[in-house]
């Protein structure tokens, strides 16, 4: 069989389909059904709820810290109001750094050249690891929040040790996660035991493509 | 529209083995080409505005791995897969060519796709945003394992 019998082969496949007259026939109707569904389907109800919950956390939590670096400052125990103050900053970053993401990706012209588009998308969601990488270095101020000075006076040794030894712990792990989760590293056991699950799926096939385009541009300018 | 459904359901063809999984790729093209609709500038050429929309929403589709099949229909499509009751042959044959387009990775299969629809390279060129000389290597390159492939499961008698 040679390259034109494959083609026209390929093509009937659209001749069959006239000749049965199996053709949707579509309607004004048909698309706007298929536009309210598509809405619903894009809207991932437990990402909406975290994505509230996330702006509700920045917000009111934003605002009492605030408040207390206003009008108490003197009066604040500095450990929770710093530990705070990162906390909610990181977390406004992740939050923004995700809506915008999610913006481009919506403003993408999917009639552009396929490679370019492609990267493009594939880009923007495999930088969703950004947020989570950024989330991570909250870590450490999740162990320091609670100090106070009273702690300095009255608390033994063995218990600071303890104590440091958690918030290295964590400050060392939020820092090796935060330079370690990259696509190289998609395939070691720590890598796939984070992203395990339907919801970063998208994350790695996006990144996979990502390497895939890539690979394809290098290898047709070889 | 009905005009070109045949291009749309040949790039569901190519992404997509599952009928339900197809049928769901299917409308969402649809849904994108009307979307992408105003956005249309008439001095590029239809087919390659309607490819790059279809080959682009197949990628997507696939990068977000939309496996779920879904039972409602929007469009009374009960079987877009039509069998060739004719020549049995022929649809062995197709069925040994969509099975060789699966196993492409999906950037090959844009590929292929466009290529088994006779676009010509420099067409090809505009759809997926390569250098013509790019396509012909990446095409030759393909041709040749399907060639092979063919061979492999068809030996030619006459050769």
């Amino acid at each position: 069989m040679n390259d034109q019998d494959l083609k026209s082969l390929w093509q009937s496949t659209q001749v069959k389909m006239d000749q049965h007259g199996q053709i949707a026939k579509e309607n004004q109707l048909a698309i706007r059904q298929l536009q309210i569904s598509h809405f619903l389907h894009t809207m991932k109800p437990l990402k909406i709820f975290t994505l509230l919950m996330g702006i509700l956390w920045v917000g009111i939590g934003g605002k009492v810290v605030l408040n207390i670096f206003i009008h108490a400052f003197d009066q604040a125990n500095l450990f929770f109001l710093f530990s705070a103050l990162i906390q909610i900053a990181l977390t406004a970053i992740a939050i923004a750094v995700y809506i915008y993401q999610l913006i481009l990706i919506y403003r993408i012209d999917i009639s552009e050249p396929v490679l370019a588009t492609q990267k493009k998308v594939a880009r923007l969601r495999s930088s969703t690891l950004w947020v989570t990488k950024i989330l991570f270095l909250q870590l450490p101020v999740w162990t320091t929040f609670y100090w106070n000075e009273s702690m300095f006076d009255t608390s033994n040794l063995f218990l600071w040790c303890i104590q440091g030894m958690i918030t290295t712990i964590f400050t060392v792990a939020a820092v090796w996660l935060f330079i370690n989760i990259r696509f190289v590293n998609r395939d070691k056991f720590w890598f796939r035991w984070i992203f395990n699950g339907n919801e970063w799926d998208p994350i790695l096939r996006a990144m996979e493509l990502l390497h895939q385009i890539n690979q394809y541009e290098e290898s047709t300018e070889a | 529209m009905q005009h070109h459904q045949g291009i749309l359901y040949r790039v569901a063809l190519a992404y997509c083995s599952d009928d339900e999984d197809r049928k769901d790729l299917m409308q969402e093209m649809k849904l994108q080409v009307w979307e992408a609709l105003p956005r249309y500038k008439e001095q590029a050429q239809i087919s390659t505005w309607l490819y790059r929309v279809a080959l682009n929403t197949a990628l997507n589709f696939y990068r977000e791995n939309k496996t779920k099949a879904k039972k409602k229909q929007l469009f009374q499509e009960d079987s877009l897969r039509v069998p060739f009751d004719d020549s049995p042959n022929r649809e062995a044959m197709l069925q040994q060519l969509e099975q060789f387009i699966q196993e492409l990775d999906p950037l090959d299969k844009a590929l292929m796709v466009l290529y088994l629809e006779d676009k010509s390279q420099k067409e090809i060129a505009d759809i997926l945003g390569l250098s013509i000389s790019n396509i012909s290597t990446k095409v030759n390159r393909i041709k040749s394992r399907m060639k092979k492939r063919f061979t492999q499961f068809n030996p030619d008698p006459h050769e």
